[in-house]
């Protein structure tokens, strides 16, 4: 049966804490990043809480030259985080226990070790808590240290 | 399941507005409503109705400017202007897939025997709006108004949409990606591919009167001194936004409103003598959390439509939406319009070009022809129908259009594929 419960504020709570969580079907084994209340690949409303980890295997990296003058978006896209200042890039990664790829923000790329990391391919990063100008964290990642 | 249309659909009359920049001469004084009212009226004297002959509207918009929101809907006043107040209308609001999205449901209008005439209208300015308690005409861009983008950056919930700094060019460059490790050619390759493709779809755009760029990429490789014009399109003029996407692979923003007339097959004859049957159409929604999650969308769209028993092997023409260059590639693979693995040959071959054998986007496409959000699948599938009727003036192909397939593409975000035949 469906139950009514609170996704998101279990998440980002949940987030304060450093912990990610997603939710597991115990019917499938599927895993969902971020929480949703029913298993996207079988359907089931049965999905519980799991925790994703503290790393994720980076496959991807996306950079855009936003000096180029292309799509605007892009050059909005630090005003809402509260550190408008470190070079991020975007990544497609997966967490271990995962069963699905995501995009997210990876730290610590710039135009002078792009090639390197990109070299690296795939690696693990540890978790980076975006702290977002509204007051809550959202998750990216960072190059690790070397 | 879905089913073929219960009631056959006939297209019986399109607008022609251009696209535009809000800044371009052409528009001085001018806004949104004329824009909408014009398109209206465009596409009703083509079909050759009056406002009182049209059973329903369905609107296409995403930025709304005239009420942005405030307990108002915007199209009873837009009704009135189109001279169409008291009739139905319903507002699709699905981002860059609304005009497509709002063309099916005008076609579901029809074949559910309920309307007869129902009218697809849209308009959008993407690049400028309306400031709050001015006239709608004293419109101003976009960059000075911060909180245009904000409502949207600040309020959704991005774990659940786009990442934030996952732009249109870093989504859709994604294409690139896959084709290389599909296909296994090289990245060089795969730009002179793009280049190609950004040059062939100008060619059309250039004889296009409705195009919002009309000068040819070798003109202006000419005038910086480029006698090859994909040597001006690898040079710094033409820099790369991403991995794999140049400026020029890149959709423009632009105003402009659209109409499509749609109605029952059995009367079409009456208003038309060119009339274009509505074949089938399927859409997919997804959302952009996923990589490759475009391409998915084309697969899922393909296969709807050929479980639905849509032949998708005759195709004379195939106009899509292109945001960035891969998407146009992917898309023509994947549907079968050009041979899987070999799209980037046809591409550097000039065989996508509008004079050439297989050709794609001849209007020009969003990366010269415009995007206008919401309006953009309107005034796509316009272009896909005067192709059929062979009034596309100087981008007609060079053969009869008799099935083409467009397909659309929307960052709420979903994909459509809509058949057309003609019925002449």
């Amino acid at each position: 049966m469906y139950k009514l419960r609170p996704i998101l504020k279990t998440y980002y709570e949940s987030l304060e804490e450093n912990k990610i969580l997603g939710m597991k079907c115990p019917e499938c084994a599927d895993v969902t990043w971020p929480p949703l209340p029913i298993c996207q690949v079988c359907g089931s409303t049965e999905v519980d809480w799991t925790e994703m980890g503290n790393e994720a295997i980076i496959n991807e990296i996306r950079f855009e030259d936003s000096s180029v003058g292309g799509d605007y978006t892009f050059r909005k896209a630090n005003d809402f985080f509260a550190d408008k200042e470190t070079p991020y890039c975007i990544s497609i990664g997966k967490f271990p226990n995962g069963t699905h790829e995501f995009h997210a923000a990876l730290y610590g790329i710039n135009e002078d070790n792009l090639e390197k990391w990109k070299g690296k391919l795939p690696f693990v990063a540890p978790v980076h808590f975006i702290e977002m100008a509204g007051g809550f964290k959202a998750v990216g990642f960072k190059i690790p240290t070397e | 399941m879905t089913k073929k249309l219960s009631r056959p659909v006939s297209v019986i009359g399109t607008s022609t507005l251009g696209q535009r920049y809000f800044d371009d001469p052409e528009y001085d004084g001018l806004s949104i409503y004329e824009l909408w009212a014009y398109a209206c009226h465009q596409a009703m004297e083509d079909a050759g109705v009056k406002p009182k002959d049209i059973d329903k509207v369905v609107y296409a918009h995403m930025a709304n400017f005239q009420t942005g929101g405030n307990v108002l809907a915007p199209v009873g006043s837009m009704m009135e202007w189109a001279g169409l107040r008291g009739k139905p209308i319903v507002h699709i609001e699905q981002a860059c897939a609304s005009g497509y999205m709002a063309f099916v449901e005008a076609c579901d209008a029809v074949a559910s025997g309920r309307y007869d005439i129902v009218m697809v209208a849209g308009v959008e300015s993407p690049k400028h709006f309306i400031p709050r308690e001015q006239p709608a005409f004293r419109i101003k861009p976009i960059r000075e108004y911060d909180a245009w983008w904000h409502p949207g950056r600040a309020l959704f919930d991005t774990t659940y949409y786009r990442f934030d700094g996952v732009s249109d060019n870093l989504l859709t460059e994604e294409h690139g990606k896959l084709y290389i490790k599909k296909h296994g050619i090289s990245e060089e390759t795969l730009d002179d591919a793009y280049n190609a493709m950004a040059v062939n779809l100008r060619r059309g755009a250039a004889q296009n009167p409705r195009a919002c760029e009309r000068k040819e990429f070798a003109e202006t490789a000419k005038e910086n001194g480029y006698d090859d014009v994909l040597d001006y399109m690898r040079s710094e003029y033409n820099p790369k936004i991403t991995q794999y996407i140049r400026k020029s692979g890149s959709v423009l923003h632009n105003v402009a409103a659209g109409a499509i007339i749609v109605c029952s097959a059995d009367i079409a004859e009456k208003f038309s003598k060119k009339t274009i049957n509505v074949v089938d159409y399927a859409s997919s929604s997804n959302t952009q959390r996923y990589p490759f999650c475009f391409h998915q969308m084309n697969v899922d769209v393909k296969d709807a439509l050929v479980e639905n028993g849509t032949d998708l092997d005759n195709l004379d023409l195939m106009i899509t939406t292109v945001m960035t260059s891969g998407e146009q590639m992917d898309s023509a693979e994947v549907f079968g319009y050009l041979p899987d693995g070999e799209g980037y040959k046809y591409e550097l071959e000039g065989r996508t070009a509008y004079d050439g054998d297989r050709p794609i986007n001849p209007h020009g496409g969003d990366i010269s022809f415009g995007h206008a959000f919401a309006a953009s699948g309107i005034n796509m599938i316009s272009e896909a129908i005067l192709q059929m009727r062979g009034e596309a003036g100087g981008c007609q192909v060079n053969k009869k259009v008799a099935r083409c397939l467009v397909r659309g593409m929307g960052g709420g975000h979903t994909t459509v594929g809509i058949v057309l035949e003609a019925d002449f």
